[in-house]
C-alpha cells in the first residue's frame, strides 16, 4: 500500500518537473529533441474510467499519421487531447507530457485558443454552420478579428482551392453550406480549417459518413496537404491508412500497441495483436 | 381470432369481438375528456366574442372612457398594457436570456447550476399575488418607484423571468453539439462561440419563450394591483413613473368594482375580448414561430 | 483585448443565474422581514385563532387567516377534484391512443386554454356560470367555493395534462411492447402497465396544478364571494388566502399592523407553494428505473 502510494508520488512530481521543463534546442538530447508533436506517458481519465494507458508517440516531421484500431480504443480520445478539445468534456483529467513544437499544451499558461488555430480539426460528421459557404471560410479569420472583405475573398479562395473544392462552389459562395453533399460539406469543413492558416491538422474518421467517390477525392486531398502539414488522421478502415499514411499507430483498449512507418505495421508488425488486427482477426 | 386473458389463474380465451368492443368503449371514455376541455374553451370564448364584438368598434379602441366610465372606450387601458408589457420585456429578456446562456453555455454541471435551475422552477410556482406584495415592498416602497409603469413592469417581469429562462435553455439545448466544437476546434473563445454560432440558431426559440412569457404577463392583473395599476387616469401615462390604466384590471373593475356594474357590462365583455384577441394573437405568433422554426430544424437549415 | 471582452461575458452570465437565486431569496426575505413585526407583535396565535379576519375593526382588530385557509383548501380540493381525473384521463388518451392529426388539433386548444387570463376566466364565472349555480342549488347567489373550485380546475388542467402526458409519454417503450407481446390489449397496457410506470410523474403534474390553484388569485377574487365567515359547505361563499390579500393589498396602510399581517398571509402562501412544488420537483426527478 504505502509502496504504490510512493510510486505514484514520484510519477506526479516526475511530470510536474517536465512540464516546467522548457525546450532546449541548443542539447541535441533526447528529451528535448524537436517534434511536431511528442506525447510522453500520457493517461487520460472520462471520471474514474481511464481510457488512455501511458501513451507515448512522436511525430518528428510533417506528414501524414493514422491511427487504427477497433472503435472504442482511444484513438479519437487521444486526437482530441491534441488540440485540448476534450477540454470541452466536464470531469476528464490527464497525465504526462504532450508538446506541439516543443511546447507543453497542458501548462496552466496555455492560450488554448491560440492552441487551436494552430492545430485544426475536422470531424467525423461534417458540421459546416448554417451559414453560406464563403461564411463558412472566413468564420476563423473574422472571429480573429480580419474584417477586410478583399483579404477575406482571398483567404478563402485559396483555402477552398487547397480543400480542391474551389471549382465546385466559386460560383455559389452565398449559398448556405448545408445544400452541399456530405462529401462537398467534409472538403468544406477542411478548407475551414485552413483558412485559420493551421500547422497540424487532426481528421476525426472524415470519411466515414460519406460515400466512396467523395472518399478517394479526400483521400488524394490529404496525401496533397501532407507537403504543408502535419496530418493525423484517425480512421477504422486499414486500407485507407495503408494507402495514405506514412506512418501508423494501433491502438487497442486504450494502449498504443505499436507505432512506426506504415509500410513496416503492416508488413511487418512486431505485436501478436497488431498483426491479429491487421489480419482481420478482430476488430 | 381470439387472445388468451389470464385471470384468476386461468386462462380464459376472450373473443376478439369482445376485448375489441371494451376497448373501444374506453378508448372514447378518454376522447371525451378531450371533448370537454374543447367545449369548456369553446364556451368561453363563444360567451366572450358574441357579446364583446357588438361592443368593439373603432371608437371604443381610440376614445378613453367617459361620464364615469359608463361611456366611451379603452384606449388607454390599452396603451398602459403596452408600455408595461415594454417594460417587462426589458428586465426579463435580458435577464432570462443571460441566465440561460449561462446554465447552458458557460456553467459546469454542479452544485450551483443545480441550485439556480431549482429557484427557477420554484420562481414559476410562486403565486402571482405573492410577487404583487414582493412589487409593492421593494419597488414601490423600499426603491421609492411608488406606484408606477415601471414598478409594475419589474414586478411583471420577475413573473415572467422562468418562463424566459426555461424556454431560452431549450432553444439552446437545440443547437447542435457538432457546431459548437466545430467553432471550437477553429480557435474561437466561449463567447464567439455563443455569439456567432449558437445564439444566431437559437434566437427564434428564445423569441417564441419571449412572447410566451408576455402574453401571460399581458393578462395579469394580481401584480399589479398595488404596484401601479389605475382605476381611472385622465390622461395617458407620460413617463416610467406614472400610473397606468391596464386592460385586465380595468376588466377587473369594470365587472366587480364600479358603481353600475349592470349598465357598464357591455364594456367589460368588450375589454375581455381585447384581451382574449391579443392573448390569443401573441399566442398564436408564438405557435407559428416556433412551427417555422422546427421546419427549419428538420430541414436543416 | 479578446480575453477581457471574454471574462466581461464570463461575469455577466455568471450574474444573471445568480440574480435568480437572489430573486427566489428575495421575496422570501420581503415576506419574512415585513411579516416579522406582525408575529413579534401579537405572536403566531391571533393569525390561527378561531376568529375573523376583520384588520378594520374598530377598537378591536382581528387578523385570524383560519378561514381563509379554510376557503383556500376547499377551492383547491374542489378543483383537483375536477381536474385531476379529466387532466389524467386527457393526457393518457393524448399520449397513447390520440393518431396524430388529433394530437394535432387537441394540443393547441390545451395551450390556448393555458393562455386564458385569469382575470377573463374570472369575468366569465362571474357573469355566466355564477348565475347557473344559483339557479342550479337555488341560491341567492352563484358566488360560492362550487363556482371558484369549477374555475381554478379549469385552470389548472392543462398543466396536469401537458406534465401528465410528458410523464406518460416518458415510459420506455420496452414495458409496453413486453406487455403487447404478452398478448395484452392497448387497454390493458395503459392501465397496468404504462400509467403505474408513469405514476410518480402524474402525481407531480397534480401537485403542479394544485400549486397553481392555491395560488390563483383573480378568478377567485372574482367568483367565490369572498365572505370571510367559516364555510360550512361547497356553496357557501369564501375568501382565499391569495383573494384575502389582494382585497386588501390596494389601500393597506405601510408598515401597520394590517400591512404586515398581509405579509404573514403571503408567507403561509408562499411556504405552501413552496413545498407543494419541491414536492413536485423530487417526485419528477424520480424516473422509472429502466435496466439495461
Amino acid at each position: 500500500m504505502m509502496k504504490t502510494n510512493g510510486n505514484v508520488k514520484i510519477d506526479e512530481t516526475s511530470v510536474q518537473e517536465s512540464a516546467e521543463e522548457k525546450p532546449d534546442q541548443l542539447n541535441p538530447d533526447l528529451e528535448n529533441e524537436y517534434c511536431e508533436v511528442k506525447v510522453e506517458n500520457l493517461n487520460f481519465f472520462y471520471g474514474s474510467v481511464q481510457a488512455l494507458f501511458n501513451v507515448t508517440v512522436k511525430v518528428h516531421e510533417k506528414g501524414v499519421a493514422a491511427l487504427i484500431g477497433p472503435s472504442g480504443c482511444g484513438k479519437s480520445t487521444f486526437l482530441r487531447v491534441l488540440n485540448r478539445m476534450n477540454d470541452l468534456i466536464p470531469g476528464t483529467r490527464l497525465e504526462g507530457k504532450v508538446s506541439i513544437h516543443g511546447e507543453n499544451i497542458y501548462v496552466s499558461n496555455t492560450d488554448v485558443v491560440n492552441l487551436r488555430k494552430k492545430v485544426g480539426m475536422v470531424f467525423q460528421h461534417p458540421n459546416p454552420f448554417p451559414k453560406s459557404i464563403f461564411d463558412n471560410v472566413a468564420y476563423g479569420p473574422r472571429i480573429d478579428g480580419l474584417k477586410d472583405k478583399a483579404v477575406l475573398s482571398e483567404i478563402v479562395e485559396t483555402s477552398l482551392k487547397g480543400a480542391a473544392l474551389w471549382d465546385e462552389v466559386k460560383d455559389r459562395l452565398n449559398e448556405p453550406a448545408l445544400a452541399l453533399s456530405g462529401g462537398q460539406q467534409q472538403r468544406l469543413c477542411i478548407a475551414r480549417a485552413l483558412a485559420v492558416k493551421p500547422r497540424i491538422l487532426l481528421m476525426d474518421e472524415p470519411t466515414s459518413a460519406i460515400d466512396p467517390i467523395a472518399t478517394q477525392r479526400i483521400e488524394d486531398l490529404v496525401r496533397n496537404l501532407c507537403n504543408d502539414y502535419t496530418i493525423i488522421i484517425v480512421t477504422h478502415n486499414m486500407q485507407q491508412a495503408a494507402r495514405i499514411s506514412d506512418y501508423t499507430g494501433f491502438f487497442l483498449q486504450g494502449e498504443m500497441i505499436e507505432w512506426g512507418s506504415t509500410s513496416s505495421i503492416f508488413t511487418n508488425p512486431q505485436d501478436n495483436r497488431t498483426e491479429d488486427y491487421i489480419t482481420g482477426r478482430f476488430g | 381470432m381470439k387472445t388468451a386473458v389470464l385471470k384468476k389463474g386461468f386462462l380464459i380465451e376472450k373473443k376478439k369481438s369482445e376485448w375489441r368492443s371494451h376497448e373501444l368503449i374506453g378508448f372514447w371514455a378518454l376522447r371525451l375528456t378531450l371533448f370537454l376541455v374543447l367545449f369548456i374553451l369553446g364556451v368561453i370564448v363563444f360567451d366572450i366574442v358574441s357579446k364583446g364584438a357588438e361592443v368593439i368598434n373603432w371608437e371604443f379602441l381610440t376614445q378613453p372612457p367617459r361620464l364615469g366610465m359608463t361611456e366611451g372606450g379603452i384606449f388607454p387601458a390599452i396603451v398602459g398594457t403596452f408600455y408595461v408589457t415594454l417594460i417587462t420585456i426589458a428586465f426579463a429578456v435580458p435577464l432570462g436570456v443571460g441566465a440561460a446562456i449561462y446554465l447552458n453555455e458557460y456553467a459546469v454541471q454542479g452544485k450551483f447550476t443545480r441550485l439556480v435551475r431549482m429557484s427557477v422552477r420554484n420562481l414559476a410556482g410562486v403565486p402571482s399575488i405573492v410577487f404583487g406584495l414582493f412589487g409593492m415592498a421593494v419597488f414601490v416602497k423600499l426603491f421609492n418607484f411608488g406606484p408606477s409603469l415601471i414598478a409594475a413592469g419589474f414586478t411583471l417581469g420577475l413573473l415572467t423571468l422562468p418562463v424566459t429562462v426555461t424556454a431560452s435553455e431549450e432553444a439552446l439545448r437545440t443547437v447542435p453539439r457538432a457546431y459548437r466544437e466545430g467553432s471550437f476546434a477553429l480557435g474561437a473563445t466561449r463567447w464567439q462561440v455563443v455569439r456567432t454560432v449558437v445564439l444566431p440558431r437559437a434566437i427564434p426559440g428564445i423569441l417564441t419563450g419571449t412572447i410566451l412569457g408576455l402574453a401571460r404577463a399581458a393578462g395579469e392583473t394580481a401584480p399589479i394591483l398595488a404596484t401601479g395599476a389605475a382605476f381611472f387616469l385622465p390622461h395617458l401615462p407620460d413617463s416610467v413613473r406614472s400610473q397606468f390604466m391596464a386592460l385586465p384590471y380595468h376588466l377587473f373593475i369594470m365587472s366587480t368594482q364600479h358603481h353600475a356594474i349592470s349598465q357598464v357590462r357591455p364594456i367589460a365583455y368588450g375589454t375581455a375580448l381585447v384581451l382574449l384577441i391579443l392573448v390569443c394573437l401573441l399566442n398564436l405568433s408564438a405557435v407559428l414561430l416556433r412551427k417555422r422554426y422546427r421546419n427549419r430544424v428538420a430541414k436543416g437549415l | 483585448m479578446v480575453s477581457i471582452t471574454e471574462k466581461t461575458m464570463r461575469v455577466i452570465f455568471i450574474s444573471c443565474g445568480l440574480a435568480i437565486i437572489i430573486f427566489l431569496a428575495g421575496i422570501l426575505y420581503i415576506l419574512l422581514s415585513n411579516s416579522m413585526p406582525g408575529l413579534i407583535e401579537l405572536g403566531l396565535g391571533p393569525f390561527f385563532a378561531a376568529d375573523r379576519w376583520n384588520p378594520g375593526a374598530y377598537g378591536e382588530p382581528s387578523y385570524s387567516l383560519l378561514n381563509m385557509i379554510y376557503g383556500t383548501l376547499m377551492v383547491t380540493l374542489g378543483a383537483l377534484i375536477f381536474a385531476v381525473p379529466i387532466g389524467v384521463a386527457a393526457a393518457a388518451y393524448l399520449a397513447e391512443i390520440a393518431s396524430p392529426w388529433e394530437r394535432e388539433f387537441f394540443k393547441p386548444i390545451v395551450e390556448v386554454l393555458a393562455g386564458v387570463p385569469s382575470v377573463v376566466l374570472g369575468f366569465f364565472g362571474l357573469v355566466v356560470l355564477a348565475p347557473l349555480i344559483a339557479r342550479a342549488f337555488n341560491l341567492n347567489s352563484g358566488l360560492t367555493a362550487f363556482n371558484g373550485a369549477i374555475l381554478v380546475g379549469v385552470m389548472a388542467l392543462p398543466t396536469i395534462i401537458t406534465l401528465a402526458e410528458d410523464a406518460i409519454t416518458a415510459v420506455p417503450k420496452e414495458y409496453r411492447h413486453a406487455s403487447l407481446a404478452l398478448g395484452g390489449t392497448r387497454w390493458q397496457t395503459i392501465w397496468k402497465i404504462t400509467i403505474p410506470a408513469a405514476f410518480s410523474g402524474i402525481t407531480a403534474s397534480a401537485m403542479l396544478g394544485m400549486g397553481r390553484a392555491i395560488g390563483e388569485t383573480m378568478t377567485v377574487l372574482m367568483v367565490t364571494g369572498n365572505m370571510v365567515a367559516r364555510p360550512e359547505s361547497f356553496l357557501d361563499s369564501v375568501r382565499t388566502l391569495s383573494a384575502g390579500i389582494a382585497i386588501d393589498i390596494g389601500d393597506v396602510v405601510f408598515n401597520s399592523t394590517h400591512f404586515h399581517a398581509l405579509f404573514v398571509a403571503g408567507l403561509l402562501l408562499f411556504l405552501i407553494t413552496f413545498l407543494v412544488n419541491l414536492l413536485a420537483d423530487i417526485l419528477i426527478q424520480r424516473k422509472p428505473e429502466v435496466n439495461k
